[in-house]
């Protein structure tokens, strides 16, 4: 599949009449992860809800500018082809906790008629759940369900869920907050391996310096709904392993006043 | 000072247990009265009592409510078909769709027909079906309980869906489904006991309504409505067989209403009891 590239020019957001994005730029590359970052209610989420346009569910939401994610002008394309190209992870672990683990990962093959027999659906659902690093927890247990698994398991088998579509690109919300180190870590893995492998188009959200530090190439800081700093991670955020998280958190937002 | 809190303490809740009595005391003496009464009019009459037609009036025998209790059935299995698809699919419109306009309208509509007395919705399904085809019929029925039904099983459903965390939503449309398969395979399929719990409302609503079926429903206590012709003749129902023997002065039939309130009970717990039974609880 062909490497999938994201470009968002002179995009805003309205919201029931509020304006929650401003002018946004950002160009993403296959293959790289692309940090956003910024306090509570810089606008985020929407950012991301636009790219997939998960706005349309919004009532009052609308969208001007420019979302072109490869070939489709994303804000005009329907969003079932925008939506097939990209994969999404939420903030809290959402798998549909009527299906069984083996289930939750095999719909959206089966919806997108995927896999030609039962053999194929399997193989993907195990390729899913390996590269989300959870397949050793649950191999012997498939035909359970969500409620009876951790919430970082939860959170891995929503990551694993959005894989077993291949998307090329993988919008992430937060998706390490509240979820243990040990889950954190092999999300983060999960993270790399598929936007090196894939060649795949990574926009990761999150409010821990560190994890943007570790995963990503670029980093764009929201503030308000502005873009307010972008650049190369190791620019704005310098790979000492002296500087404390807080610390670096601290930098990142007296640079911004210097700026704004 | 202590001790009169307490004293007032000991005194409030003897008067809430009191209230609390008060209100649960009839429903028990009437479920008691209907096991005791129907109990004793079902043994009397046997086995005959759910396939027999009723007795002459003032007659030694008792009969049973054979073609009643077949119409019934009927209306039950009718407005499943007629009325039961048409409240889920507007609640699931109403939530699915919430925001437009028409969903407006279809939640507008429907909470209204609560508050439409039963009676008049029998009285529009005389004056738009019975009157047309010139005699009343067991479809004509069916049609006046779907309408019955409708508003309750749709309030039912959509607040089962609208309980529904947006996030499963969300992850069904970012996962590339549809409308119709976010509606069906995520929020129906979570929500599912909620929705049945709407259903079950409905078809019971169906199964014991009196009014609606006055003016649709027509009289033909003798007969079983066996075949899908007598759908559009006149038929019987338990509740009107009810309504209309417990008023009579002849001791026989009053025992047949006796029974066929509390068959028409244990039905509808039946039906409850199956579905709680077939539809499983999804954990969130
Ligand atoms: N569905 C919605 N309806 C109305 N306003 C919304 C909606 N979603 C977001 N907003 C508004 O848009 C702004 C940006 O919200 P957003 O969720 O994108 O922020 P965020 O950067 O993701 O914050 P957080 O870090 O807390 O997740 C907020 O002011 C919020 O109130
Ligand atoms: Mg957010």
């Amino acid at each position: 599949m062909e490497p999938v590239e994201v470009v968002v020019r002179g995009l805003n957001v309205w919201i029931n009449g509020r304006q929650i994005l401003y002018n946004v730029e950002l160009r993403a590359l296959p293959g790289r992860i692309t940090a956003v970052m910024g306090p509570s209610g810089s606008g985020k989420s929407t950012l991301l809800r636009t790219l997939n346009r998960l706005l349309d569910l919004i009532p009052g939401a609308r969208a001007e500018g420019v979302v072109r994610i490869g070939p489709l002008d994303a804000l005009k394309a329907d969003p079932y082809h925008v939506r097939r190209l990209t994969g999404m992870v939420f903030q809290e672990p959402n798998p549909f906790p009527h299906m069984t683990i083996y289930d939750n990962v095999a719909i959206g093959p089966r919806l997108h008629r995927l896999a030609q027999s039962r053999e194929e659906l399997d193989d993907i659902v195990e390729w899913a759940l390996r590269a989300a690093h959870l397949w050793d927890e649950v191999k012997h247990r498939l035909d359970e369900y969500p409620h009876q698994l951790s919430g970082g398991q939860r959170q891995r088998l929503s990551l694993a869920r959005a894989l077993a579509l291949r998307p090329r690109v993988l919008l992430l919300d937060e998706p390490t907050a509240n979820i243990d180190p040990a889950s954190t870590e092999k999300i983060e893995q999960t993270i790399s391996q598929y936007a090196r492998e894939n060649q795949a188009t990574i926009i990761l959200v999150t409010h821990s310096p560190v994890q943007a530090r570790r995963l990503s190439h670029q980093l764009v800081l929201l503030q308000e709904g502005r873009i307010a700093r972008r650049g190369p991670t190791a620019e704005l955020l310098p790979n000492s392993e002296t500087i404390t998280a807080p610390e670096l958190g601290r930098r990142l937002f007296y640079g911004l006043q210097d700026i704004t | 000072m202590p001790d009169t809190r307490r004293v007032k303490e000991r005194l409030f809740l003897a008067l809430v247990s009191l209230l609390a009595l008060a209100a649960i005391a009839p429903l028990f003496h009437i479920l008691a009265t209907l096991a005791y009464k129907g109990m004793g009019a079902i043994i009397g009459a046997g086995l005959g009592f759910f396939t027999q037609a009723p007795a002459p009036p003032g007659s030694g025998e008792s009969g049973g409510i054979g073609p009643a209790l077949l119409g019934t059935l009927w209306l039950g299995l009718l407005s499943g078909i007629l009325g039961v698809p048409l409240a889920v699919l507007t609640g699931v419109f109403i939530v699915e769709y919430r925001g437009t306009p028409l969903a407006g309208l279809a939640r507008l509509s429907a909470s209204s027909l609560v508050e439409v007395p039963t009676i008049l919705i029998g009285m529009l399904v005389f004056l738009l079906l019975v009157k047309p085809m010139g005699h009343y019929s067991i479809l004509a029925g069916a049609v006046a309980v779907s309408l019955v039904m409708l508003p309750y099983t749709v309030s039912y459903v959509e607040r089962a869906l609208s309980q529904l965390p947006h996030t499963y939503r969300e992850a069904g449309y970012a996962m590339g489904m549809t409308r119709a398969q976010v509606a069906y395979r995520v929020a129906m399929a979570i929500a599912g006991r909620g929705v049945a719990a709407g259903v079950l409302v409905g078809v019971s609503k169906a199964l014991s309504e009196t009014a609606p079926l006055l003016f649709t429903l027509g009289s033909a206590r003798g007969a079983y409505p066996t075949s899908l012709g007598s759908l559009l003749a006149p038929g019987d129902a338990v509740p009107l067989l009810i309504f209309q023997l417990a008023q009579t002065p002849y001791e026989n039939w009053q025992e047949l209403a006796w029974g066929a309130g509390l068959v028409l009970t244990l039905l509808v717990l039946l039906l409850f009891t199956l579905v709680k039974l077939l539809v499983r609880e999804v954990r969130v």
